[in-house]
């Protein structure tokens, strides 16, 4: 049996990291539940030590172990911690003294450059950001006509297969008569890949910006695509912004159902499932908008997998994940397409343009030819004829 | 033994997909592109920081153009460069690349030289690749290209650099100081550290030299130094994909295929 | 204005061009130079005129004539045997200066590049590199050279009235090569040379030809995908055509039918190539980012409703596994014969 080593505790680091995390991370007991929640651990030999990082940051330990980065903030360790640490923000303090030790896995500085210098992590060109809304003629954002802003992001905005995404919103969106506007080519990205990979200071910076493009355009109201941008507008910008609403899509479709202005016309006879994104649902506790929304498509049989709703599995593109490779037989999302299958859905639905991405490449991988991954949106648009599109 | 002393070139470029010809004047039309610093340039950058880890020292960066180039050049001093030398002036403008070359290395000599002076591969928008070599000839010093790792014997005074050759690579020995351009995506350049970022924005951090200021001579700066003039300009064919759907049986399509690939390749 | 060590008008009517050889075989961009040269020499009656530097490599003049060289400038030396900036500049320029030629051209490769670089500042003259076409304007024998900036976006025209010599470089392949006639008369001649061993600082320490594996910038990337069914090794056969190296998609790196370093994408390698040829490839946007900087995509799918035909320049309809072996056999000029 091998000598444990000894670790020296370094006082600067303990207090920087008690005042990156308000002190989180001082809670824990190391009861080690998180660790055992973990659903890398349903996919790797050694699971991902949560209970680890919380010691570290306890201790003020970096000790630059790479599987920082396996995280994909899905939340699930925090739900079930007995003692509500609030495990997500220790790991993203973790990940900003990997940036400042220079730590970080290869690849990730350049999604923070393309940030910076194409306003998209994606490495896109900034001048092609509106190009996913040719021939759509969708107006510019105009805070005294419009109800709403339409936030695309970045993903919808440039990933072709997300595009579609977004065309489908539109679709709904004047199907309800909803007078909304884009920012189009000015459209500011939310920052979420620095805040997930960890970077808060130039996430700071990003949101800084942004908040001040949204306050010029004088919005207030926003409607956002992806779960991941509607969080950092809900949960790490409105405190800059007054009267700042940012909705999820499925939270705005709910309400234009509800008040009637959204109707289902067409019905869709199938068994659907759908995955909560965690940033919908953990993260901002909305279980129900999605579920409202496929209960009101005629014909549609909703079926729960074994995991849902507070247990719902992450489909792995969160925290990063989506710009990091993860090997085959490792992916949550291969999980999820089988637990979608096993509860007997030829239709898996989901409310995030990375669960879609995850889980397509799954249910292909997994050889599931008969199982459709569809986003809410595309299955709503599917079922309302305005004639328009 | 004497502190390092790098020196790493750089350039604001507009990014390319976004450039535009102006065909009433034949310019390009640059203001409205947004910009960034020349992919390879951060290469260098990169690999002359990494030697700074190790060895310490002094890393300035140099740049030749308008005033605009500043606040973009600032990233590179958040990465950790020391500080930012601008060479300014209307004088310089329309430069080829001899012009170019002869202004980098009367400001490199008026920082008093360095031992390493980096350069990228090349600039995405000139996509000459001539300035290293030029730059070395100007300050009478060896070169060591396209490097996809460098090392130092310090001791002994000498650089050594892995270049990619046709099929395969060289290394190469040179004598301090030289000139070395760096590979393009032959590392990962690193993101700007925030703890440096209120420091990197201070003024002294700049200094902005014109014509006179280096001593240049006039005959050989800007338009009048430069021997080549741009007779005209034309955007070349879209970059949008063409989207030229083939049809036909198997050997058809096959036939098409090859006559594209043998066109192209 | 800078002035160059010749000028116009102490130039002769000639167009050089670098003969770079290395281990005993000449560089074909030397030789597209040659052909490329050769027409505009016949249209202006002007000679064409090698450069051919090095060691033991007067066996290589005779094949730069047969590729329409008029006469070959030859100067051997053992400080020579080498690629060496110092040496090839020193030498280079005393002779341009003795035989003050109007054009010089050099290959764009990476030894072309740094001697064309070197030596433009010491003569004081023009340079324009990677040029996508070269003319010669009959009245003045003024080289215009076409360069493309911007990845490709801008194209412009640059000439030197002023300075000479004229001095280009060009990547291989932008000229088609020569077809050599053995039975063209040409005429070598030696050249005296005064190199001292002092000048040279550049010492090559070690070299290794055929190693690694740099998918980044292949001319030729032939990628498959999971259409492809695992079959990779006609993609081998087709990429080794042209020199080229087969990149993969995600899947069938997963199914274990090529090696992770082969990967093509946002979380694989990001490549440019001149052709990437995309077969089997539905094209998912983690994959396409990666081959966005290509000059020509070529995609070969079933499905005519595939994404990444939205990439592509040239979009086949048509199964891989019916077409892959039809353009292997029209390459390699064969007839299929089917079983």
């Amino acid at each position: 049996m091998s000598a444990i080593e000894p670790r020296l505790v370094d006082d600067a680091l303990w207090y920087r990291l008690l005042e990156l995390t308000d002190g989180a991370a001082a809670l824990c007991y190391q009861c080690g539940v998180c660790t055992a929640m973990c659903p890398w651990g349903d996919l790797r030999k050694e699971p991902l030590s949560v209970r680890t990082f919380l010691r570290q940051a306890q201790l003020g330990l970096q000790d630059g172990d790479q599987s920082l980065w396996l995280c994909t903030t899905c939340a699930q360790c925090s739900a079930a911690c007995p003692r509500g640490v609030d495990i997500v923000k220790v790991l993203r303090a973790l990940r900003l003294l990997a940036w400042e030790l220079r730590q970080v896995e290869i690849g990730l500085p350049s999604v923070l450059w393309s940030l910076h210098w194409n306003n998209n992590p994606w490495t896109q060109p900034p001048s092609q950001r509106a190009g996913w809304a040719k021939g759509l003629d969708i107006p510019a954002f105009d805070p005294q006509q419009h109800e709403i802003l339409f936030y695309v992001g970045c993903t919808s905005s440039f990933d072709r297969r997300s595009q579609k995404i977004a065309r489908a919103l539109v679709h709904l969106l004047d199907a309800a008569g909803v007078r909304y506007g884009y920012l189009g080519e000015a459209e500011p990205c939310c920052g979420e890949s620095a805040l997930s990979l960890g970077h808060s200071p130039y996430f700071r910076e990003v949101a800084r910006q942004a908040a001040q493009t949204f306050d010029e355009h004088g919005v207030t109201a926003l409607v956002a695509i992806s779960p991941h941008c509607y969080d950092v507008f809900k949960n790490h910008f409105s405190a800059s912004m007054n009267n700042f609403e940012p909705m999820h899509y499925t939270q705005y479709l709910a309400q234009l159902l509800e008040s009637g202005r959204l109707r289902f016309n067409q019905s869709e006879e199938t068994r659907v499932t759908f995955q909560d994104p965690c940033y919908l649902g953990r993260h901002n506790g909305e279980y129900q908008a999605p579920r409202r929304i496929l209960a009101s498509i005629p014909g549609l049989e909703l079926v729960e997998m074994t995991q849902h709703e507070e247990d719902g599995l992450c489909c792995g593109g969160g925290g990063g994940r989506m710009w990091l490779e993860t090997p085959a037989g490792e992916r949550f999302s291969d999980l999820r397409v089988e637990q979608a299958a096993a509860c007997g859905a030829s239709l898996l639905a989901t409310a995030c343009p990375f669960c879609v991405t995850c889980l397509e490449d799954s249910a292909k991988f997994k050889k599931l030819s008969g199982m459709q991954v569809l986003d809410i949106a595309e299955l709503a648009a599917r079922t309302v004829s305005n004639g328009k599109h | 033994m004497p502190e390092l002393r790098q020196v790493v070139c750089m350039k604001v470029v507009p990014k390319p997909e976004e450039i535009r010809v102006d065909y009433e004047t034949g310019l390009l039309k640059r203001a409205s592109a947004r910009s960034e610093i020349n992919p390879p340039d951060m290469n260098a950058l990169e690999m002359a920081l990494s030697l700074k880890d190790f060895y310490g020292g002094r890393l300035e960066i140099i740049s030749m153009g308008p005033p605009y180039f500043e606040p973009v050049l600032r990233a590179g001093l958040a990465m950790g460069a020391d500080h930012l030398t601008l060479l300014s002036d209307a004088a310089f403008a329309g430069a080829d690349t001899l012009a170019t070359t002869y202004t980098l290395a009367q400001g490199i000599r008026k920082l008093g030289g360095a031992d390493l002076i980096f350069c990228g591969e090349e600039s995405s928008d000139g996509a000459t690749g001539q300035v290293p070599p030029g730059l070395a000839e100007w300050l009478e010093v060896p070169q060591l290209t396209l490097l996809t790792a460098l090392e130092l014997d310090i001791e002994c005074r000498v650089a050594r650099g892995r270049r990619e050759i046709k099929g395969g690579y060289e290394v190469l020995e040179v004598p301090l100081p030289c000139v070395v351009s760096v590979k393009t995506a032959s590392n990962e350049p690193r993101f700007m550290d925030y703890r440096r970022q209120y420091w990197a924005s201070e003024a002294e951090r700049l200094k902005v030299w014109n014509a006179e200021d280096l001593s240049a001579d006039p005959d050989c700066i800007g338009l009048t130094g430069s021997p080549t003039t741009v007779s005209g300009l034309a955007e070349a064919a879209s970059r949008e994909r063409r989207r030229q759907f083939l049809t036909g049986t198997p050997s058809e399509l096959a036939t098409q295929i090859a006559e594209l690939l043998q066109k192209s390749l | 204005m800078v002035t160059s060590h010749y000028s116009p008008q102490a130039e002769n009517k000639t167009i050089w061009v670098f003969l770079e050889q290395q281990d005993g075989v000449l560089e074909e961009v030397s030789l597209e130079l040659l052909a490329r040269g050769r027409e505009l020499a016949d249209q202006l009656g002007w000679t064409l005129e090698g450069l051919l530097l090095g060691q033991h490599v007067a066996g290589l003049a005779p094949h730069g004539i047969a590729c329409g060289a008029d006469r070959i400038w030859l100067a051997e030396h053992d400080l020579l045997e080498h690629f060496t900036i110092e040496a090839f500049t020193q030498v280079a320029c005393q002779l341009l200066l003795q035989k003050r030629p109007s054009v010089f051209w050099l290959g764009a490769t990476p030894n072309g590049r740094d001697l064309a670089g070197r030596l433009a500042v010491r003569l004081r003259t023009g340079l324009n590199a990677d040029c996508t076409d070269l003319r010669i304007e009959p009245r003045e024998g003024l080289l215009v050279c076409e360069v493309s900036g911007f990845g490709g976006g801008v194209l412009a025209m640059i000439e030197m009235r002023n300075h000479r010599p004229q001095m280009a470089t060009v990547r291989p392949g932008v000229f088609a090569l020569p077809h050599p006639d053995p039975s063209r008369v040409g005429e070598v001649i030696s050249m005296e040379i005064d190199l001292d061993p002092a000048i040279i600082q550049t010492r090559v320490i070690e070299r290794s030809v055929g190693a690694g594996l740099n998918l980044s910038r292949v001319p030729f990337l032939v990628t498959g995908g999971r259409g492809m069914e695992g079959d990779f090794k006609i993609l081998e056969q087709l990429a080794q055509l042209f020199e080229g190296e087969v990149g993969a998609t995600r899947p069938p790196v997963d199914e274990g039918h090529v090696g992770r370093e082969r990967q093509v994408g946002q979380t694989g390698v990001v490549c440019s190539p001149k052709v990437a040829l995309c077969c089997g490839i539905s094209g998912a946007f983690h994959f396409v980012v990666g081959i966005e900087k290509a000059s020509l995509v070529i995609a070969i799918n079933s499905d005519p409703e595939a994404p990444i035909f939205e990439y592509a320049d040239y979009c086949v309809v048509g199964d891989v596994h019916e077409v892959l072996p039809e353009l292997i056999a029209v390459l390699s000029g064969q007839q299929v014969t089917y079983a």
